[in-house]
């Protein structure tokens, strides 16, 4: 089974095709240039580039794969969670598709696509993050517009267990770099300045850790981090004021904007930070395998490639006899090889779209 | 290409590097990351012989590489998110991005007038562009795609000839330690035009102050229920304002219950704009985070027109960056704008009014 994948759900233009579960080719075009990288979309570019790089992408990913159309058996496209504007250029290049060569088409969930991605293989048949995992496992997607922890009890079969309530994990660090004026792409440079960093320096509340769900709120670290950096302030530029200055009224009201940091105070700040995130979310990580009795792990996300996390996570599972798969940095961001093997599952399970031309998008797409 | 040793003969390589920049060649020098090339970026003619030796870059901007924050001066406009990153982390291996003054040769900001600038942290090279007295350009010294060069060896196996005639001199220190290439930073999206009072004449203003995030929220779902009971023929715009962490999103998750969205109302930042299909009062709720809109504009680019022709409610965290937009709408919708201030850990002053 050929499927050719297609995936524009945020600002990178990926298309991949895929025969079965084993990777072909995989094209992503990111279309951002460096100065605007990382972290998030810029609405008309997304959709100009999209529209831009669309075909050339596709037209890669089959002379990649060394097939043409007529080789292919489905057409797999994301149709939410994402950006609307993005995931309809998308959406319009795969109906397109299907109607030309008279291919079913199938829609696909971009959060299964993470979910399923440790089940892909290379062209020769090697599983790319090395680990097995089986049913029934646990699988936490971390990125800067997610975090959600989904107990995959089989291909099809999801249930969403735990979710941010507000912020996602990397918007977190992209709006504490925005309190320590670190500049833009926050989570790359809280990892970078924070590197040497004392990661125990500050203590940082870990909101919801003991609320006995597996929920999230990554708004209230961001707040308790704001709190905690008014007081560093304050007790810098005013000995005399040993209290807490909060409130807009006071003369001596600290506005975020016009609190600044020294290298040292950044870097034990962001150390910090950056270990509280790893802690609450391999806390959490560890109560759902507990409750679910699971034996397997996997996680995804742009957020899955950061270092501090890679490493807690190890630490974490040493002991136990619990099998982690930690994707390769490639298919942790976005791609539509994930999208392809998504669909091809799908395909098994005859999920195909009733009339292609009438599917929509849906930017919230989640899981029940 | 001419190859000087900068340990053996600094004293002629500034030299000869100063003589090949004032006549428009192309100089590869050691910095305490890779290997770098260099051209006086303000020579349109050097900027194009580089772009040529670096074959595809699309619309990839160029770095330039200063002496000091005065220098940078001439070239960007530097905030104080910038200033501050100058004085914490420069000279290093950070490449810091500003608006550009508009004085370097086509292509070498980006296409949104923005400016990339580093402070190398190598005694040498700052020797060198304190003699030109002016900036050098400061991107990688391989061409787009290949290797990152760390010896004169990278850069000869990775080119072809034709390419390696542009080069007019190299600046031989070795092999370098492998460090990666300067991290960039973009501090322009701190460049929030926050409204003063006056900006905005709101009628009918009302202030109140929530005590905890579920007041915050419980205020979100009353201010709706009075705009339903308004019975407006129009869409409605809830502009926010407000700095990090004072409630916007969980207001925006009150305003959401009350219209009957049944799932979690997450932060729309990462994706800019979350879109909700209604069942009851309205036909969508749009909820949008513009922080990372370089400019009003991309709120236009967003759909913001066809948001407006829908009977939809559209909230928008950090309305400040597009204001202009925002109120010249006020005839196809009706404005509620809002601005949330801490008043303590966990109280908040929340001020509001109409716009028209």
């Amino acid at each position: 089974m050929k499927i050719l994948a297609i995936e524009t759900s945020c600002d990178d233009t990926c298309a991949a095709v895929l025969e079965n579960d084993r990777v072909l080719s995989s094209v992503v075009s990111t279309q951002v240039s460096f100065h605007r990288k990382f972290g998030g979309v810029v609405p008309g570019i997304a959709r100009d580039k999209h529209k831009e790089f669309i075909d050339p992408c596709v037209k890669k990913a089959l002379a990649k794969a060394n097939v043409t159309m007529k080789d292919i058996d489905y057409v797999a496209v994301t149709y939410g969670p994402g950006l609307a504007i993005a995931l309809e250029v998308g959406i319009k290049k795969a109906q397109a598709l299907c109607k030309e060569f008279n291919k079913p088409l199938i829609a696909v969930n971009h959060l299964e696509g993470h979910l399923i991605s440790p089940f892909l293989r290379d062209k020769n048949g090697k599983l790319y993050s090395k680990v097995e995992v089986d049913f029934p496992f646990i699988s936490m997607i971390i990125s800067g517009g997610h975090t959600e922890i989904v107990l995959v009890k089989d291909f099809g079969e999801y249930k969403l267990i735990g979710q941010t309530l507000d912020d996602a994990a990397g918007e977190a660090f992209d709006k504490v770099a925005r309190l320590l004026k670190l500049g833009y792409p926050g989570g790359p440079l809280i990892s970078k300045v924070g590197e040497k960093g004392n990661r125990t320096k500050y203590l940082l509340p870990k909101p919801l850790l003991n609320s006995g769900d597996l929920d999230f709120s990554f708004s209230g670290i961001k707040t308790a981090c704001l709190v905690s950096l008014r007081n560093i302030y304050a007790k810098k530029v005013s000995k005399k004021n040993k209290k807490l200055i909060l409130t807009q009224n006071d003369p001596e009201y600290y506005d975020s904007k016009d609190m600044f940091f020294t290298k040292e105070e950044i870097a034990d700040f962001a150390a910090s930070f950056e270990k509280t995130v790893a802690d609450i979310l391999v806390a959490k990580l560890l109560m759902a395998i507990k409750k679910y009795n699971v034996k397997h792990v996997s996680i995804g996300g742009g957020v899955s490639a950061n270092n501090h996390l890679r490493k807690s996570l190890r630490e974490a599972f040493a002991d136990k006899e619990i099998s982690v798969a930690i994707p390769d940095k490639r298919f942790c961001t976005d791609n539509a090889g994930m999208i392809g093997i998504a669909a091809y599952y799908k395909a098994q399970r005859k999920e195909f779209v009733k009339e292609p031309a009438k599917l929509d998008r849906n930017p919230v797409l989640n899981f029940e | 290409m001419k190859v000087i040793s900068i340990k053996k003969n600094p004293t002629a390589a500034i030299k000869e590097s100063i003589k090949t920049l004032k006549n428009g060649g192309i100089i590869v020098y050691p910095t305490e990351t890779c290997y770098g090339l260099g051209v006086d970026p303000t020579n349109q003619q050097a900027v194009d012989k580089l772009i040529s030796y670096k074959t595809f870059r699309a619309d990839k901007p160029i770095s330039i590489a200063v002496f000091d924050k005065k220098m940078a001066d001439k070239y960007v406009t530097l905030n104080d998110t910038a200033k501050n990153l100058y004085k914490e982390y420069l000279p290093g291996p950070f490449t810091i991005i500003s608006k550009s003054k508009g004085k370097v040769a086509h292509g070498v900001e980006s296409n949104i007038k923005t400016l990339g600038i580093r402070i190398p942290a190598y005694e040498f090279m700052l020797n060198l562009i304190k003699e030109f007295n002016s900036p050098i350009t400061a991107t990688s010294a391989n061409v787009s795609y290949k290797k990152t060069p760390y010896s004169l060896k990278d850069i000869l196996s990775n080119t072809s000839q034709k390419q390696q005639e542009l080069i007019d001199l190299v600046l031989d220190a070795k092999t370098l330690p492998k460090i990666s290439p300067s991290t960039v930073i973009d501090t322009t999206l701190d460049d929030v035009n926050v409204l003063r009072q006056g900006d905005i004449i709101l009628k009918r203003t009302h202030k109140v102050i929530t005590k905890t995030q579920q007041e915050t929220r419980t205020f979100g779902e009353k201010l709706v229920s009075n705009l339903i009971k308004k019975k407006l023929n129009k869409p409605i715009i809830i502009a926010l304002q407000g700095e990090l962490g004072t409630g916007k999103t969980q207001l925006c998750k009150g305003i959401a219950k009350r219209l009957g969205v049944k799932q979690e109302v997450l932060s729309p930042t990462f994706i800019i704009c979350r879109e909700y299909k209604l069942t009851q009062d309205f036909d969508k709720l749009f909820h949008m985070d513009i922080y990372k809109l370089a400019n009003a504009q991309e709120l236009l680019d967003l759909g913001f027109r066809e948001m407006l022709k829908g009977h939809n409610l559209i909230v928008i965290e950090w309305a400040e960056k597009a204001s202009k937009i925002i109120k010249e709408m006020n005839k196809e919708a009706f404005i509620v704008w809002i601005n949330m201030y801490h008043k303590s850990e966990t109280e908040r002053i929340i001020e509001y009014g109409e716009y028209s």
